[in-house]
């Protein structure tokens, strides 16, 4: 009886390891069926998203310097400067620039044919934004209205608005603001480039890219941002 | 007779149910594992048959083996020599020396059986 037992306990063992061993044979992890140019794309993704925390880890560490190097009167000044900049970045002030002023205006087979013009739809409008978002580190005004990470483009009771305020029916000016004179350049051969342009056709308005100039403006946004989540501690904790 | 197997199907039974994956670095070791219980396993039924059966060898040559084998393989693996090739010969060879030993007993104990039944037939 006791053998017995044993023996029990002994094919209870192989079971158990024979089982996990199917287990791990089974259920082999999903197969890599990608390329190699797949995985190259994979890797330059990759590569970007590195370069931009590195560059960012800059960015912060010039910030702890100026904190550190500035002394008691200067941190005053230093943390205004980055105060400053937050509100820059933000797209809370009005900025000047290198960048292109692209303008929106009916077709001209639409005014031959006397159709009405309508304004530019949402949708529409929400697609060209996203195509502008896929070159980084612009920013962006529709007709006179600041685009920032809180604005909404929405379509209220029919009429397209930025930020709650409604835009003009064509024709409207759309300005883009880049870090670089070069960069517009780049932005300007893109946006040539791109299929957006036959977006806007087939709503009949004309997507007018003008070259792209040294020097424009654009406004800052206006209203006050809303904190909901941040509050001030008291003086002295 | 059933106990055993009751305990086998248990063992299946949990693995499969519990879904345990060893990572894949350490498969060698867990497949020259099962191979050394095999080994032990028919080495205790072949010893039980031949009436040369004992408790302490089987249970020490169950774990020791397992344990033998997994190490063999880990030093193979720092070595740089396929050194668990080596266990699953060795354990392969006995393995199916074992169940040739099983089958003549088994073997003869059916001829003798059947020929004690013609015997007793015939008286």
């Amino acid at each position: 009886m006791r053998n017995r037992s044993k023996f029990t306990i002994v094919l209870f063992i192989i079971g158990f390891m024979a089982a996990v061993q199917y287990n791990t044979v089974q259920n082999p992890k999903e197969r890599d069926t990608r390329d190699i140019w797949a995985i190259r794309n994979e890797l330059a993704a990759e590569k970007q998203l590195h370069l931009e925390l590195l560059s960012e880890i800059r960015e912060l560490d010039k910030t702890i310097y100026t904190y550190e190097s500035s002394e008691d009167e200067n941190t005053r000044h230093a943390l205004l400067e980055t105060v400053d900049k937050l509100y820059e970045q933000a797209g809370m002030t009005d900025m000047e620039g290198p960048g292109i002023v692209m303008e929106v205006r009916p077709s001209p087979e639409s005014i031959a044919y006397g159709m009405p013009i309508n304004g530019i739809s949402a949708d529409l409008l929400t697609r060209f934004v996203n195509e502008l978002n896929r070159f980084k580190g612009h920013s962006l005004e529709i007709d006179g209205k600041r685009i920032t990470t809180l604005s909404a483009i929405r379509d209220i009771n029919g009429k397209t608005t930025v930020n709650g305020l409604n835009i003009a029916t064509p024709p409207f000016k759309i300005k883009v603001m880049t870090q670089t004179f070069a960069e517009s350049e780049k932005l300007y051969n893109l946006l040539l480039a791109s299929s957006i342009q036959d977006d806007f056709y087939l709503d009949n308005l004309i997507l007018e890219v003008n070259e792209p100039s040294e020097h424009i403006k654009i406004r800052g946004w206006t209203e006050r941002f809303t904190n909901l989540y941040l509050h001030e501690l008291p003086e002295g904790e | 007779m059933w106990l055993p197997l009751l305990g086998l199907i248990l063992g299946v039974a949990l693995g499969l149910l519990s879904d345990i994956q060893v990572p894949e670095v350490y498969g060698n070791y867990l497949s020259i594992a099962v191979l050394a219980a095999l080994d032990t396993l028919l080495g205790g039924i072949r010893a039980h048959l031949q009436q040369v059966y004992d408790d302490k060898v089987f249970v020490t040559g169950f774990f020791f083996n397992i344990a033998l084998a997994a190490g063999l393989a880990f030093l193979g693996v720092h070595l740089g020599v396929d050194l668990y090739l080596a266990a699953v010969f060795a354990f392969g060879v006995r393995l199916f020396q074992n169940i040739a030993v099983i089958r003549r007993i088994l073997l003869a104990k059916w001829t003798e059986r059947s020929k004690g039944s013609e015997t007793n037939a015939s008286d």
